[in-house]
């Protein structure tokens, strides 16, 4: 999969890029709008991720000319300005998403991903959760045929602690994906431990869960082989 | 009182006041200028009778018997008399002076000149008089008539000042109702100019214009600014956020570094979101919110409960909904409306206890919609009351560090809106928030 990062701010760009690549990304990178129309128009990219304040081109130029020219590429936008109408107006020009800074790394993975799923209908709609399989296509849950019932934020928290199999999601991570702006400036990150409790406790009637571990102090990981 | 009324009152009184000074010195004036006709005259006529004497003699006029003469018109109005004077009579100079005389039983005003001469001799008087009873007829008929001219010049000048003043201050009103009624913020001021040739409207219209300008651009400039201020501070949190999130990827981190990191990632969310509500409020200040949107508040609320349950569980606490009213709100801003809510009931989970409970219910109040958020949380001591609803204001007297700018935004929200927000609590009972919906936007 190759992504081109168009971000003026290097630090930024250096961050995504080497985010990306754990994830298994190929990336470039470029800081000026009119080097990213010319690898835009040059290379062909799974993922553009486009910031919109750059210094020498608006971002949603560059955005138009690649829709103009057939560009077959996810657009995800990333801006820093306070303008709601930068989100209307990137997913008018056609735009796949939209992610206001400070962003999460994981959220932006997860972003992508959905993505993927929505463009390519991917053929494998499941993920194999230590014998728990997720249908996240239906929104289901089983194990061993028989159905576990999850609340929407339950599957939502267990998506994506798997779709980041094997890593930590630290609680404010998780707190971001699940409710996004919606929480106060000071919210509880007790709100997750609670419904991770909960979450465990419906999955641990099924099957044994230690594979489902707290790291302390910071989240939660999924250990899945 | 207008300008206009003002002026125009200014003067038909100064106008009554010349017409009433002159009114009253109308007669005396009249009656000096037709005393100095008859005096010129009676000097005049005394001089030609003097004349007459010198040249053929007094014999001819005087009758024999008392050296005497008398003579009269027919209307009485005029008199010559010449008598001798008897004695040693001081020969005094020319008297004039009105006397009644009486004249063939008839009594009559005149007006006299009285001369002594010296005829062979002997002294003698000449009284030559003119009557005055005319004279009152005279005073009363021109009195009258510059009166009536007076008055009507003074009414037809009052409607032609009115009618200038107008024309002149018509600038001025062009200024007061196309300028300044009904220019809400600076960006939608009229700036063409006031058709003028007054120096003075002329430099109010510029001076306003160029004042105007100047908000206009400071405000324009604020708008520039929150958008960069953001970028400002939005790309460095991201820029952190990012690295520390990479950082946190590493497997080898002891937990305390680990933790550390967790916790500045949070930190820096909470930067984030403080920048994000200080621009939410300035943006409601400005006005960039539109108010376009008709708000079922019942189901409005109702959503955010369902949406709230989940939140209950880490402090075990109930949510209870009442009954509440139907009630549309119109001309309001739905994404704001939840924050205020959302807002309020999020401090009612906040500031709870244990086991607590939070209610919400509406009522109508003197006609209007009341929705109540009730909790049974720790309160709000009553001197911290009045500043629940102020930006960044520290509380007396708690170990609350309230950074939050969530009331900050409520209160702004529902200014907006022209909601009235009241808060009643009790330290250690629990707050209650009444939202009043004003009247004029519901159906």
């Amino acid at each position: 999969m190759n992504v081109l990062i168009i971000e003026d701010e290097r630090s930024l760009s250096h961050e995504i890029e080497i985010y990306l690549t754990k994830q298994g990304f190929h990336c470039d990178v470029a800081f000026t709008g009119s080097k990213a129309s010319e690898m835009v128009a040059v290379n062909s990219y799974d993922f553009v991720l486009l910031d919109i304040g750059l210094p020498d081109t608006n971002g949603f130029e560059i955005l138009k000319e690649a829709k103009n020219n057939n560009v077959d590429s996810a657009f995800i936008v990333l801006t820093a300005r306070s303008e709601t109408d930068d989100k209307i107006h990137g997913l008018d020009l056609g735009a796949d998403d939209y992610l206001a800074k400070p962003f999460s790394l994981p959220e932006l993975h997860a972003r992508m991903q959905a993505i993927l799923r929505r463009k390519h209908g991917l053929k494998v709609q499941t993920i194999d959760i230590n014998g728990f399989v997720m249908d996240y296509q239906n929104r289901t849950l089983h194990y061993d045929g028989t159905p576990v019932v999850l609340t929407k934020k339950e599957f939502d928290l267990l998506h994506y602690l798997a779709m980041h199999k094997n890593r930590v999601l630290s609680r404010s991570q998780l707190t971001e994906h699940i409710w996004g702006d919606v929480m106060d400036d000071d919210y509880d990150s007790n709100y997750i431990d609670v419904h991770v409790k909960n979450l465990r406790k419906k999955l641990a009637a099924h099957s044994p869960i230690d594979w489902f571990e707290t790291v302390r102090g910071i989240g939660y990981r999924l250990n899945i082989q | 009182m207008k300008l206009k009324l003002k002026l125009a009152i200014y003067n038909a009184l100064s106008k009554a006041l010349v017409l009433l000074a002159f009114g009253a010195l109308m007669p005396f004036l009249v009656e000096r200028v037709v005393y100095n006709h008859i005096d010129h005259r009676l000097k005049a006529r005394t001089a030609k009778v003097l004349r007459i004497i010198e040249k053929g003699g007094l014999n001819d006029i005087v009758r024999e018997s008392d050296c005497t003469f008398e003579s009269y018109n027919i209307l009485k109005e005029e008199f010559i008399l010449i008598e001798p004077l008897s004695g040693m009579i001081d020969i005094k100079p020319t008297i004039i002076a009105n006397e009644q005389w009486d004249i063939d039983g008839e009594k009559l005003n005149h007006r006299i000149i009285r001369q002594p001469f010296i005829y062979d001799n002997q002294i003698y008087s000449l009284q030559i008089g003119e009557g005055i009873d005319s004279l009152d007829k005279l005073k009363a008929t021109i009195t009258k008539v510059a009166l009536w001219a007076t008055i009507l010049t003074v009414l037809i000048s009052i409607f032609v000042d009115i009618g200038y003043v107008q024309l002149l201050l018509r600038p001025l009103n062009n200024i007061v109702e196309n300028k300044l009624k009904g220019t809400k913020d600076p960006v939608h001021f009229n700036d063409a100019p006031v058709k003028t040739s007054t120096t003075e409207f002329k430099s109010l219209d510029e001076s306003l214009t160029a004042l105007m300008k100047r908000i206009k651009d400071a405000f324009l400039n604020e708008k520039e600014f929150i958008t960069n201020v953001s970028h400002e501070l939005q790309t460095p949190i991201s820029i952190l956020k990012s690295r520390f999130e990479n950082m946190l990827m590493d497997d080898n981190l002891t937990d305390e570094v680990a933790d550390k990191i967790e916790d500045s990632i949070r930190k820096l969310n909470r930067m984030s979101k403080v920048i994000r509500s200080l621009l939410m409020i300035s943006r409601i200040d400005n006005e960039q919110f539109l108010r376009n949107e008709s708000v079922n508040i019942k189901s409005l609320l109702e959503e955010i409960a369902e949406e709230m349950q989940e939140r209950l569980g880490s402090k075990n606490l109930k949510l209870y909904v009442h009954h509440l009213d139907e009630f549309t709100f119109h001309k309001a801003n739905k994404d704001l409306l939840y924050t205020l809510f959302n807002n309020i009931i999020n401090n009612a989970i906040k500031y709870n206890v244990e086991n607590g409970k939070i209610e919400i219910g509406s009522s109508f109040r003197n006609n209007k919609y009341v929705v109540e958020i009730k909790d049974s949380g720790v309160g709000i001591a009553k001197e911290n009351i009045p500043y629940v609803f102020d930006r960044f204001k520290k509380f007396k007297k708690t170990t609350e560090s309230s950074y939050g700018l969530g009331l900050a935004i409520v209160k702004t929200i529902s200014d907006y809106h022209r909601i009235n927000i009241t808060v009643e609590s009790e330290e250690h009972k629990g707050t209650v928030f009444s939202i009043e919906f004003p009247d004029e936007y519901h159906s």
